[in-house]
């Protein structure tokens, strides 16, 4: 036959695939999640606990719909540092309309407007001011925080109300009613990413800009986009996060924002855009959670939790350098 | 394509990069402004300066995005006005901008006020604006958190009085209380803030001498006062400690975040939780049943008395170098008569300045 | 001066220039440039650097618009406002850097905005069976080595790549594909490869427009040669009755016709 097959075959032995760290590279969240439980059960035969699991799900919750609207924005080699502010001035929004008395579905909406006005501002300052996201986004952060302080005049506002309890307390086994909500938005952004053209045209846009304008992709467009729905996706996250304290708080939150980063760093996304999944950073923000969740079990000291967390995201970020 | 430009690029970048900047400190010192006349405070110039007041006053406290310090200012504003001296309240960005509150004092300490009132963040980060302050023989008033008493005498600063909650003293009569509601024997936890912070920390060892021999912390987290984590946090230790009778918390926002774990787990009045602070919120939870006590301290108190301090300090006299603030522990059975009261103590309580004012 | 062919060919050329010019400033880079290109051959267009070719190119591709002149293309006078007209009206360009996504596959790549989908209501899914289908029908019609479509375009090799552009500008049945140096890069044995590439496309109906520096390569390849000197189209040749020698004195403006 004239016609030689070259490149990588379609299916590669397993043998040669674990021995490839390009193989683990591609797995490290799985397989540190996954390592994470084993050590932890066996040290405290409560992880496992129906119970606990239920927790941490829903503790991870809000940092999933996070870190999925962070994976979006990182897909095209961008950044959003404003997530978690964005988040903030969402749930202050939910928080200033439901003490007016407009009601629950008004308020859940003025989260997500104004969460998802935050996205578009970025996005088009981004996109059609040319500038770097980095900087663009560390604006928006400060901006979006002051304006929370401005909008709550720095007090939060306690929210007692029966269906956001339920949304907080409720759900369906182990499965809590916020953990459904994620697991429901990563099903789409998966689907978004890896069955649309808006998906493909995506990763073209961070992973080749100029081959993508060059086959008439719009990267303006599609830079716009995924800021917007980082944008809406934090106001999401601010619904989830007013319904598990009971109030909608002012104060800046970083341990979202640094949070999200290093879930999607574990996930597997490169920083530098064009590959990534949804799968990766999800299990990512539960490694996160669950290695916080088992340290406070073991009643490890307060002290080395960060450091904990900070070693497991350098290790994920060493590994990334191996993926193929 | 890509069109030329390097040049435009970096400008455009300048141009967002000084605007924000701008609008960051516009935002900064505008943020008290604001605070300042929603809070139905007077405008702070003054327009009421009796004459022949030359006391002028700069505070500097911790930050506003807390009711704790929006009290605070309230407190200072409310004695400003009702003693006829212009004052003039900065506060951090945030409750961790330890520079941004240096520059902040650096920045007033150049002008012309003749009595500085003191919030630092840290025990240091303060430091070298005061030690100008203190070469320029200005007062200087620290309320609330303690300027560090080595750093200030090897900078040669020099204090008129500290006005502040003792905390060791709140977390001891949280730990009295707790004794009472928890039988002898049982487990506690304790909920810090930022791990390694001083108040939370003098709360805290405040807490174990209050529970004496009778009780014992069983497991100690750190949740950087933030309402969320505590709620996070509050449960993963519940769950690690299944016989556990009930939680200190460093502070009330925190305290509601545990509040409501324990609610979610359906313990509520099984696990005692008694926080510190005594916000309006912490005050309706303990009314109502899901906070069992929270040690009450009055920033409005602080922050009236340290204006008080400062004319004081005007009349010549030598002033108590340390005054401890009120606190009271506020239970169901007086959580109406301080609702009622609040930002003010609803006891009575020593204020010395007042005498020296007269 | 430039070489007119016979008024009654018309009907063979696909694309006609007509003294089209343009400038960039004070930068004349095209000047009244007349040339033709036939139907189903290879043209090549050769010059020094900064001769126009590419300028020319890219008025042809709907990038640049021709300030004076007109072009024709299947009978038609063009206008493109863009190079998506272009590709519409059947002109497909290979561009000198291949326009490939790397962390995207061979079919992701042939199918770039140009994507198969089914629809279910208002929402379009990716029909990723039909395109790996289509996309191994096309690489295998013209491809000499196959890459498996499946695999990521970082993983081939120069030459690989290469072909998987080219297939992309071939397989949407264009009238026209333009091709920018497409050999600079790569070795010996893939150079081979790709010219097969080339005839194959030329066998099976399309027509190329070839920019070369490579002269064995443009006698070897093309039926047409046209030479730009300094903005113009100083002569036209075909292959077969020229040799490189005088397309080099062309070039250089030792011969003036």
């Amino acid at each position: 036959m004239a016609n030689a097959t070259l490149a990588a075959p379609e299916h590669e032995a397993w043998s040669t695939k674990l021995k490839d760290v390009g193989f683990w590279a591609e797995w490290a969240a799985l397989v540190g999640l996954v390592v994470l439980v084993i050590v932890f059960q066996v040290l405290n035969p409560t992880f496992l606990s129906a119970g606990n699991i239920a927790s941490m799900l829903v503790a991870a919750a809000i940092l999933i719909i996070l870190s999925v609207g962070q994976t979006f924005v990182v897909a095209t080699a961008g950044i959003d540092l404003s997530i978690a502010s964005t988040m903030t001035l969402g749930a202050v929004a939910f928080g200033q309309s439901y003490a007016a008395g407009w009601g629950l579905p008004l308020s859940c909406l003025m989260a997500v407007v104004a969460s998802g006005l935050v996205g578009v501002a970025n996005g088009v300052i981004i996109a059609r001011g040319k500038i770097t996201d980095f900087i663009v986004t560390l604006g928006t952060l400060s901006a979006a925080s002051g304006l929370a302080l401005i909008l709550a005049d720095g007090k939060p506002v306690t929210i007692i109300d029966p269906a956001l309890l339920s949304l907080s307390t409720g759900g369906i086994g182990i499965f809590g009613w916020s953990v459904i909500i994620a697991f429901v938005v990563a099903v789409v952004a998966h689907a978004a990413l890896f069955h649309t053209r808006f998906g493909t045209h995506l990763l073209a846009t961070g992973g080749a800009p100029e081959s993508a304008t060059a086959m008439g992709i719009s990267t303006q467009r599609i830079k716009i986009a995924v800021y917007t729905i980082s944008g809406v996706l934090a106001g999401l996250g601010a619904i989830l996060l007013v319904a598990r304290i009971g109030a909608a708080e002012p104060a800046a939150n970083t341990a979202f924002l640094l949070n999200s980063v290093a879930a999607v760093v574990l996930g597997g996304v490169s920083l530098f855009g064009g590959r990534g999944t949804i799968v990766g950073p999800v299990i990512g923000a539960l490694l996160l959670i669950a290695l916080v969740n088992g340290l406070t079990l073991l009643g490890v000291s307060q002290f080395y939790q960060p450091l904990a967390v900070g070693i497991v995201v350098v290790l994920a970020a060493l590994l990334t350098r191996f993926q193929r | 394509m890509h069109v030329n430009t390097r040049g435009r690029r970096a400008a455009a970048v300048g141009a967002v990069v000084t605007a924000g900047a701008l609008v960051l400190g516009a935002c900064g010192s505008s943020g008290s402004a604001d605070t300042n006349a929603t809070t139905g405070a007077s405008d702070t110039t003054g327009a009421s300066a009796a004459a022949g007041t030359q006391t002028k006053i700069a505070a500097i406290i911790k930050g506003l995005d807390n009711p704790f310090f929006q009290t605070m200012e309230q407190g200072i504003n409310d004695q400003a006005k009702a003693a006829g001296v212009p004052v003039t309240v900065q506060a951090a960005n945030s409750i961790t901008d330890t520079t941004g509150q240096a520059d902040k004092l650096n920045g007033l300490a150049g002008q012309d006020f003749s009595c500085y009132v003191v919030n630092p963040i840290s025990g240091t980060n303060l430091i070298q604006g005061l030690a100008r302050l203190s070469v320029l023989n200005k007062t200087v008033v620290n309320i609330d958190s303690p300027v560090d008493a080595t750093a200030a005498k090897s900078a040669n600063v020099k204090l008129a009085t500290y006005i502040g909650t003792d905390n060791v003293q709140a977390g001891k009569m949280a730990g009295a209380r707790m004794t009472e509601l928890v039988p002898a024997g049982g487990d506690l936890a304790v909920v810090g803030g930022i791990a390694g912070d001083v108040t939370s920390a003098a709360r805290v060892e405040g807490f174990q001498q209050g529970i004496g021999p009778k009780l014992k912390v069983v497991q100690t987290v750190a949740a950087n006062w933030d309402r969320q984590t505590a709620l996070t946090a509050a449960t993963d230790v519940m769950r690690a400690n299944p016989n556990l009778a009930g939680f200190f918390v460093a502070n009330d926002d925190m305290g509601l975040g545990v509040a409501r774990a324990i609610a979610n787990s359906g313990k509520t009045g099984k696990i005692k939780v008694i926080s510190v602070d005594g916000i309006k919120d912490a005050l309706e939870a303990v009314k109502a049943g899901t906070l069992d006590g929270t040690v009450a301290q009055y920033p409005y108190a602080i922050g009236l008395m340290g204006v008080e301090a400062c004319q004081a300090a005007a009349t010549g006299k030598p002033l108590p170098p340390d005054v401890k603030a009120p606190v009271e522990l506020v239970s169901k059975d007086t959580a109406d008569k301080a609702l009622a009261a609040t930002p003010k103590p609803f006891g009575a309580y020593d204020d010395p300045f007042k005498t020296l004012i007269q | 001066m430039t070489d007119q062919l016979q008024p009654g060919a018309r009907d063979d050329m696909l694309l006609r220039t007509e003294n089209v010019s343009l400038s960039f400033g004070n930068v004349r880079a095209l000047v009244d440039v007349s040339l033709t290109l036939r139907r189903g051959e290879i043209t090549a267009l050769v010059g020094d650097n900064g001769a126009g070719k590419s300028t020319l190119v890219r008025c042809v591709s709907g990038i640049h618009r021709a300030q004076s002149g007109r072009i024709v293309f299947d009978g038609d006078e063009i206008n493109f406002h863009s190079p998506e007209d272009a590709r519409e009206a059947g002109i497909e360009t290979v561009h000198q850097n291949l326009a490939l996504v790397e962390d995207l596959t061979v079919w992701q790549n042939l199918f770039l905005n140009r994507e198969l989908v089914r629809r279910f209501g208002p929402v379009a899914v990716l029909d990723r069976r039909s395109m790996q289908v289509r996309a191994r029908e096309m690489v295998s019609t013209l491809a000499v080595n196959v890459p498996a479509v499946r695999s990521r375009v970082r993983r081939l090799s120069g030459g690989q790549r290469q072909a998987v552009a080219i297939c992309r500008a071939a397989g949407f049945s264009s009238k026209l594909v333009i091709m920018d140096e497409p050999t600079a890069a790569l070795g010996v044995q893939e150079t081979a490869r790709v010219e097969e590439l080339i005839v194959r496309m030329r066998d099976e109906g399309h027509s190329v427009l070839l920019i070369s520096h490579n002269f064995a390569q443009v006698m070897r390849l093309s039926d047409q040669v046209w030479v730009m000197r300094a903005g113009r189209c100083v002569g036209g040749r075909r292959t077969a009755e020229t040799t490189g020698e005088e397309i080099v004195a062309l070039i250089t403006g030792a011969v003036g016709r």
